[in-house]
């Protein structure tokens, strides 16, 4: 049986590589069995994905890290309910998504929603930006304002346009898991992404001229799209 | 196979992630090829995937991991910490019981005072003495001052029916009750006092 000693490990530790399936249902076993200190260790290599889950809905530092604490604590204490027909990484995120929208709820931040909230999925969309886009480098994130436009961007769409978008191209699940954590059909994922990716898009896009550099290019709470 | 702006844009997040058929990707690569729009609208998006697909995007809180991992620690360890409370808690009680036994001990652990007349009645008069009929004096068995038929009773009993203790076997009447005290003291763990008297 490990220790606590165990528990420990750097603060500026990144997340690890998640094991192998098998890898990770003996340890799920280990855990019900008691070794309660290896939950950690299960836990490590999505720790990220679960703060950026819960940051996702809650577009709230403070809020995401609670709800991630609390997310996890939730796996911890309902793990036997855990089927391992399913990624453990799904599971967990499923949890980690239930817990922010009830913290939304209880927040009753839902009031906030924004008007594409309650709009129908019908696949269309009309982008309102055309500038020329080359391609962004990934060096261009390591500066605090690109980074911060794009928490921006995200926190401006609607909750079931942000869950499909960050479940899919920030968790990179696939169209049937994203489907599965939502409850949703594959169909509405795909229809969810697509209008989600071009909304970032518009807003992103005058970022391209230079307005990433000049905080003053878009009035505050106007939508390039909008 | 000629496609409107509007086909494109529903059609092109399935494109990026590689989800058309090959006839519509073909169809699709023709209309960018000649529709600088929607190539913006494709490139966009593909930045959008790519650079939210990023790491880096998402910049954690500091002391984001510390504090999740004490976090978590200190509410999956809660059992630990409970038992450690209810460890404690039996600890107190038994330092409590301890404490009690302790001064019950040291209470029936007092020194007995030296002279004999200075003992506390009570243990005298549970001796058993002997009285006669001739007189209201209790004796000690075998004094050689008992006159009359003999009767054997508690010295408490002849105390409360007014015999007086014979000066004469008084001594040894304090010698019985100091061997009975003493047999007492001995067995002081199991016995309560308080019972000897009834």
């Amino acid at each position: 049986m490990q220790t606590g000693t165990k528990l420990s490990r750097p603060a500026e530790a990144e997340s690890t590589a998640a094991p192998s399936r098998e890898a990770e249902y003996a340890l799920i076993e280990r855990i019900l069995q008691g070794e309660k200190e290896l939950f950690y260790q299960l836990v490590r290599p999505y720790e990220r994905r679960v703060y950026v889950m819960a940051f996702a809905v809650l577009r709230n530092e403070a809020d995401a890290q609670d709800a991630s604490q609390d997310a996890l604590f939730k796996a911890f204490k309902h793990l036997s309910q855990f089927r391992s027909e399913a990624r453990f990484s799904t599971w967990l995120i499923q949890v980690t998504l239930n817990e922010a929208r009830m913290r939304l709820r209880k927040n009753h931040l839902e009031i906030m929603r924004p008007i594409d909230e309650i709009e129908q999925d019908d696949g269309s969309y009309t982008p309102r930006d055309f500038t020329d886009w080359r391609e962004i480098p990934s060096e261009a994130l390591e500066r605090k304002q690109v980074r911060e436009m794009l928490v921006k961007a995200l926190a401006s769409l609607a909750e079931k346009y942000r869950e499909v978008f960050v479940l899919r191209d920030v968790q990179h699940m696939s169209t049937e898991e994203a489907a599965e954590v939502l409850g949703i059909s594959p169909g509405a994922v795909k229809t969810r992404l697509l209008r989600a990716r071009l909304m970032l898009r518009d807003f992103l896009a005058p970022g391209l001229n230079g307005a990433w550099a000049s905080p003053s290019t878009l009035p505050k709470g106007t939508k390039p799209w909008s | 196979m000629v496609m409107k702006c509007e086909e494109m844009w529903r059609e092109i997040s399935n494109y990026i992630d590689g989800e058309v058929s090959p006839a519509l990707k073909l169809a699709m690569d023709q209309h960018l090829a000649g529709c600088r729009q929607c190539q913006s609208v494709l490139d966009g998006a593909r930045n959008v995937v790519h650079l939210y697909g990023d790491e880096k995007a998402f910049a954690l809180p500091a002391n984001f991991y510390p504090q999740l991992h004490n976090g978590l620690v200190d509410r999956v360890e809660g059992p630990r910490g409970r038992g450690t409370a209810w460890i404690l808690g039996i600890a107190a009680a038994i330092l409590l019981t301890a404490t009690v036994l302790v001064a019950g001990v040291r209470d029936r652990g007092t020194p007995q005072l030296r002279a004999a007349m200075a003992r506390p009645a009570i243990e005298r008069i549970k001796a058993m003495v002997v009285v006669a009929d001739d007189t209201k004096v209790f004796h000690v068995a075998g004094c050689e001052y008992i006159h009359g038929q003999p009767h054997t009773m508690s010295a408490d009993e002849a105390v409360h029916e007014g015999y007086t203790p014979c000066v004469r076997c008084l001594h040894e009447l304090y010698e019985q009750s100091a061997r009975n005290l003493a047999l007492r003291d001995n067995d002081v763990a199991s016995k309560d006092p308080a019972m000897d008297i009834d």
